[in-house]
């Protein structure tokens, strides 16, 4: 029953998006317990990219969804650990995520899947009742990225050490997407991917760029305002707490967890939008930016990465480069740091 | 010249140590004046040839975008999402063969939203309903 539901959330349409310049085409459906988005141009080329989406879309989610019964990662959980031989794609997700825990020291690590079952986060968000109910657990500290062993599609897990990709797989969504449109369409043109606010681009850029708004969160209404920057390559993407809460016991939580407590983090910064070469590289730097706190200047100035954080109370600081103003365009990287720990960004696997 | 700074009998005197050659200079200066015809016409050149590249840019792709399907040139910059060389994009170097387009197209933001998709049938029709679940904020 819950794998029929989620087969139809999959299998959601995708509906176009009036952006007001018809020389890009952009639809968007649900997906991954959040939204898909897809910008292309030449607009004739829609069709072609949204079923290159939908392939990619549903092999990520049999591959990685930690909500999903019949996903290979569940299989995986159920197992109670020992040596998998992992299919292309899921080793490709495990590759790059223990790839930005190293990169992140130990930041963004993929084995707080417990810790997040502790606090309440043990199916899709939309699913959990986010009104307040019992105390969570103890807090379940991760037990550490290094525990995992991957060499080739062969992967060792120990007993009881649950991954949780999150910090990573709509990056790595994003980046299939992008080559795989791409590949599509004959690679004329250009295309922007968004998997839930995590935004990858290829191919020919529109002038100055790809227009893409930063926000906290998608409805927000509070300062500071979205601004405006233009990705002429690479990919953006946001972490925040002010997104995916739920209460238990009277405190608010959230889904960014500290892996060194096993509790939501609680630093200084409430948003990190981070540039980088691609989408896994940003996705993972966002996420480390929240969880390191005050380091997270030191850090992301280290790894010469554009970015824009936003303080618990509000006030913006822009890192390398990042511009203070809106409509112009924001520098990226252009060498991956945790593709080059993992395989390249492949087929879809 | 040289006769005015001479002896009486013809004989001209060596020249100091570091003076220059008189011929010399001559051919010093026939130089100079070649070189700086040449760098006129090199400049002349580039300056040419970099306004005809502009033109013929100009020309191929017009400041508005056929509204569908009609831009299709411009294959620089073409490649996949990942790179692969060091440094940083020159974010607004390569950005100049696609449409222009001013509206934003997506928004990098947390993936606050949560989309419920159901899918049923009422009386032969497919019925799909989606509810969004809006984030919850740090007031609540």
């Amino acid at each position: 029953m819950r794998a029929a539901a989620l087969a139809l959330t999959c299998a959601a349409p995708w509906q176009q998006v009036a952006t007001g310049d018809d020389v890009v085409a952009v639809a968007e459906r649900a997906a991954l317990g959040t939204s898909a988005r897809v910008a292309v141009w030449p607009p004739t080329c829609l069709g072609v990219a949204c079923a290159a989406m939908d392939e990619v879309l549903a092999a990520l989610d049999q591959q990685a969804s930690r909500f999903r019964e019949d996903s290979e990662l569940s299989w995986l959980h159920g197992a109670g650990g020992g040596i998998f031989v992992l299919s292309d794609g899921l080793a490709e997700a495990v590759g790059v995520a223990l790839a930005a825990a190293r990169w992140t020291g130990g930041r963004a690590d993929p084995t707080v899947g417990e810790a997040l079952i502790s606090l309440g986060y043990n199916r899709d968000f939309a699913d959990i009742d986010q009104q307040d109910g019992e105390p969570p657990a103890d807090p379940t500290p991760a037990p550490g990225w290094h525990r995992v062993r991957l060499d080739g599609p062969l992967l060792r897990l120990p007993p009881g050490v649950r991954l949780d990709l999150g910090a990573t797989a709509k990056g790595v969504g994003s980046d299939r997407a992008v080559r795989t449109v791409m590949s599509a369409i004959g690679h004329q043109g250009g295309v922007l991917v968004s998997l839930g606010g995590d935004i990858a681009v290829a191919g020919t850029p529109p002038r100055d760029g790809w227009p893409v708004t930063v926000a906290e969160a998608p409805d927000h209404a509070g300062p500071p305002l979205p601004q405006l920057v233009r990705l002429t390559g690479g990919a953006v993407a946001t972490s925040s707490v002010t997104c995916r809460r739920w209460r238990r016991g009277g405190v608010t939580l959230h889904h960014i967890v500290d892996p060194g407590t096993g509790r939501p983090a609680d630093g200084p910064w409430r948003t990190a939008s981070v540039t980088a070469a691609t989408c896994a590289d940003a996705n993972a730097a966002a996420t480390a930016a929240i969880v390191a706190g005050r380091a997270a200047v030191s850090w992301l100035t280290r790894e010469d990465l554009p970015a824009r954080l936003v303080g618990q109370d509000g006030e913006v600081r822009y890192l390398g480069g990042w511009p203070a103003v809106s409509g112009l365009p924001v520098p990226v990287l252009s060498s991956s740091r945790v593709y080059a720990g993992a395989r390249p960004p492949g087929g879809v696997g | 010249m040289d006769a005015d700074r001479g002896y009486p009998d013809g004989r001209v005197p060596l020249r100091e140590p570091g003076e220059p050659d008189p011929g010399v200079r001559v051919r010093r200066d026939s130089i100079r004046k070649a070189r700086r015809i040449s760098n006129w016409t090199a400049a002349a050149l580039v300056v040419g040839t970099g306004a005809a590249a502009v033109a013929l840019a100009h020309h191929s792709f017009p400041a508005a975008a056929p509204a569908t399907g009609g831009v299709t040139a411009g294959a620089a910059g073409q490649g996949g999402g990942a790179g692969t060389s060091a440094g940083r994009t020159g974010a607004s170097t390569q950005a100049t063969s696609g449409p222009q387009v001013t509206h934003s197209v997506a928004t990098t933001t947390a993936s606050g939203v949560t989309v419920t998709t159901t899918t049923r049938t009422v009386n032969g029709k497919t019925v799909v309903t989606q509810v969004r679940h809006a984030p919850a904020h740090a007031d609540d």
